[in-house]
């Protein structure tokens, strides 16, 4: 019984890697994929750190980056001619991370909360400041770029179609997936949640915390350097931006918004924000700006993520209670709309008047209604409709958060 | 020659910047004694167990376990040398399940260092080690409920749990008794007493039933100093010890 629902989700997710990019066939769809793959790697393996071991890590790219940066050079050694096939290259990533990690940790480990999170952030700006000060090993801002059907084939694959790519990266996916799975069920990973809750008392029971904490970096180090060899192939090119700041908070935004509380939770945000990032990328400019406010929605009341709140609900779906809640949910689903639908207003707006003043011809229109954002009119339709829509939400939220309470309650008595 | 004292305390004194918490403790405990520490509150108790277990670093003074020096040591290798403690207030891993808890408690005893290759539960006589303690302390059936999560008493229960289950032959309890019932105290004394069979074991308690039921010596700490040593009739009997701080519970000592 046990075994099934631990291996259950683990041949659903080997079956949908396997058939999804004969469902979703195109180039475009085959590359989202491999993003969303790359992406549950390196949020898995930054949740090793922030949801299992409870170390903040604003710096987590500097992992995935430098590891891609390896990888990168040794596959531009393949181009040249070294037998060195494309697959491997994830493990030339996972080398580069623990190695980088095994550095950082030194300088980390030994903080703790807010110190270790300041600490990670000094570390990656002084690390981004140094790969772009020396050009000859990152390539500067352009950064270095490689083929990855340069490597020798393997069985006559060369991989350089999208498709051959793809499963090489969900490949290695999978793997790095299992084997963070695994982890978390060794002693060090126990330890790590131990650190995590209570720090000083696992050193009366015979642990150096920050012993602990170092040894756990370096895992987490060597999965982001391998999201980072997936990334290497591919994109076929690693930058400094793969580095730096905002690479390493689309990390921790991702894995908030899945939930940091379970282990398939980054999975679920990486999957999530990859969709958004592509399906709101090409019609807003300002999805960033949507991101940043689910993700702050989320924290505010659903700090679980989205794997909080489908565990807060399964069992209650699995009774049948689920149904008992559909009527207090749906009295704050209009409030919600309103409120969205006054924020989309608001940020589309301010984005549509940037660009006119940057030399956009005027008017636009959001949703094909017209909307010139140089008249007072959406501007004031949009903040009555946030208005309205927070006070109802705020008038409603509490009567839905009751109503679980008493089933949840309920089910658990 | 070899009977060098358990835990030997040789003038140990700590300021907390210009308060002096401890100002001259010496104390010698035997192996396989049972030893409380009593005094009126703030007199210095739990701030000892500091010392003893390297969490704060000493002022000055030396303290030496079986004759070895350990007062400048961390708190995770004086738990190598076989000191483990529970503290006054509860500090367990609350996110953890009782069991795993327990486990973690075990894990160094037990042969998992630190190890990443293997799986837990493949430590068979770890999982054996916990599942024994938790029968032991009555948590059987509250074996998954996270820590953070259980009664007051229960949670009290878990915190010896986590100073015995790694099998220490020094252990320290800090008000292992505080906030429980009547019912609860005799349990938790009836288990104290057990595991400390062959050990030797260093209490800090508030309830002198419990105190002159257990001890076979007491230690007074008053104002930074022991006022007195020895057994529970020549403490009962010490005029100093009444008046600093029995006083107020005299009657159990008649
Ligand atoms: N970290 C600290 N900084 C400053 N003063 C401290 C610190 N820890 C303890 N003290 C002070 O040291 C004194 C002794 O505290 P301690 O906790 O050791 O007493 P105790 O004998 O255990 O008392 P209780 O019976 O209330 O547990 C108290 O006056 C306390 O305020
Ligand atoms: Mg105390």
């Amino acid at each position: 019984m046990r075994t099934i629902s631990h291996t259950l989700p683990w041949v659903i997710a080997v079956v949908l890697v396997l058939v999804a990019p004969h469902v979703f066939g195109s180039g475009f769809s085959i590359s989202l994929l491999c993003r969303m793959a790359i992406a549950a790697v390196f949020a898995l393996s930054f949740n090793m750190l922030m949801g299992q071991g409870g170390m903040m890590d604003f710096g987590h790219a500097v992992y995935l980056g430098l590891g891609g940066f390896l990888a990168m050079h040794v596959m531009r050694a393949a181009d040249a001619g070294w037998w060195i096939p494309t697959p491997a290259l994830p493990i030339v990533g996972a080398f580069g991370g623990v190695v980088a990690a095994g550095l950082g940790g030194l300088v980390v480990s030994r903080s703790t909360r807010t110190a270790f999170a300041m600490i990670t952030m000094g570390l990656a700006e002084a690390i981004v400041a140094l790969v772009l000060m020396l050009p000859r090993l990152f390539g500067g801002e352009e950064g270095i770029n490689a083929d990855r059907s340069g490597g020798p084939p393997i069985f006559g694959f060369d991989f350089g179609s999208p498709l051959e790519a793809y499963y090489v990266i969900a490949f290695w996916a999978l793997a790095a997936a299992g084997l963070m799975f695994l982890f978390t069920r060794t002693p060090l990973g126990r330890l790590s949640n131990a650190v995590r809750d209570n720090a000083e008392r696992v050193g009366f029971l015979g642990y150096n915390p920050g012993r602990v904490r170092y040894f756990v970096y370096m895992f987490s180090g060597l999965f982001a350097g391998l999201a980072g060899g997936l990334q290497a192939i591919n994109d076929e090119i690693i930058t400094s931006a793969n580095i730096g700041s905002n690479a390493a908070g689309a990390v921790l935004l991702m894995t908030f918004i899945g939930g940091v509380g379970t282990f398939a939770g980054p999975v679920v945000g990486a999957v999530v924000v990859t969709l958004m990032q592509m399906a709101l990328g090409t019609v807003t400019e300002a999805w960033q700006l949507y991101n940043g406010l689910i993700f702050i929605v989320m924290v505010l009341w659903a700090p679980g993520g989205i794997s909080g709140i489908i565990l807060a609900h399964a069992p209650l779906v699995r009774s049948g209670q689920a149904r008992r809640l559909v009527p207090s949910y749906l009295t704050v689903l209009p409030g919600f709309v309103a409120a969205l639908l006054g924020t989309i207003g608001l940020s589309e707006n301010a984005y549509r008047l940037q660009s006119i003043r940057g030399g956009s011809p005027p008017g636009g229109s959001i949703f094909g209604i017209p909307s010139d954002p140089q008249t007072m009119t959406p501007w004031l339709v949009s903040l009555a409709l946030t208005a309205v829509g927070l006070w109802l939400v705020a008038r409603t939220a509490p009567r839905a958060r009751a109503a679980w309470l008493e089933i949840a309650g309920g089910t658990q008595a | 020659m070899s009977a060098a004292p358990a835990l030997l305390l040789d003038g140990v004194v700590k300021n907390f910047g210009l308060v002096h918490v401890l100002r001259d403790v010496n104390i010698t405990v035997a192996a396989g004694e049972r030893h409380a520490i009593i005094g009126p509150n703030g007199a210095g108790k739990s701030t000892l167990f500091h010392m003893i277990t390297g969490r704060f670093p000493v002022s000055g003074g030396r303290i030496s376990l079986h004759g070895r020096d350990i007062t400048d040591m961390s708190s995770y290798d004086i738990y190598r040398l076989g000191v483990a403690r529970s503290f006054q207030v509860t500090s367990l891993f609350n996110r953890l399940s009782v069991f795993e808890n327990l486990r973690v408690g075990a894990m160094r005893n037990k042969g998992a260092g630190h190890a990443w290759w293997r799986l837990l539960d493949g430590y068979g006589p770890l999982r054996e080690r916990a599942e024994e303690m938790l029968e032991m302390l009555g948590l059987t059936a509250r074996r998954n409920v996270p820590a953070g999560l259980l009664a007051y008493a229960d949670q009290r229960a878990l915190e010896i749990g986590l100073a015995i289950v790694g099998g220490a032959t020094t252990i320290l309890l800090d008000e292992p008794t505080a906030g429980m019932s009547r019912h609860e105290t005799e349990r938790a004394v009836a288990l104290i007493r057990r595991v400390s069979e062959g050990r030797t074991l260093v209490i800090v308690e508030h309830d002198m039933g419990v105190v002159f039921d257990l001890a076979d010596r007491i230690s007074v700490l008053d104002n930074g100093r022991v006022i007195a040593s020895g057994t529970p009739a020549d403490v009962r009997g010490d005029p100093a010890v009444r008046s600093a701080y029995l006083g107020a519970a005299a009657e159990v000592l008649t």
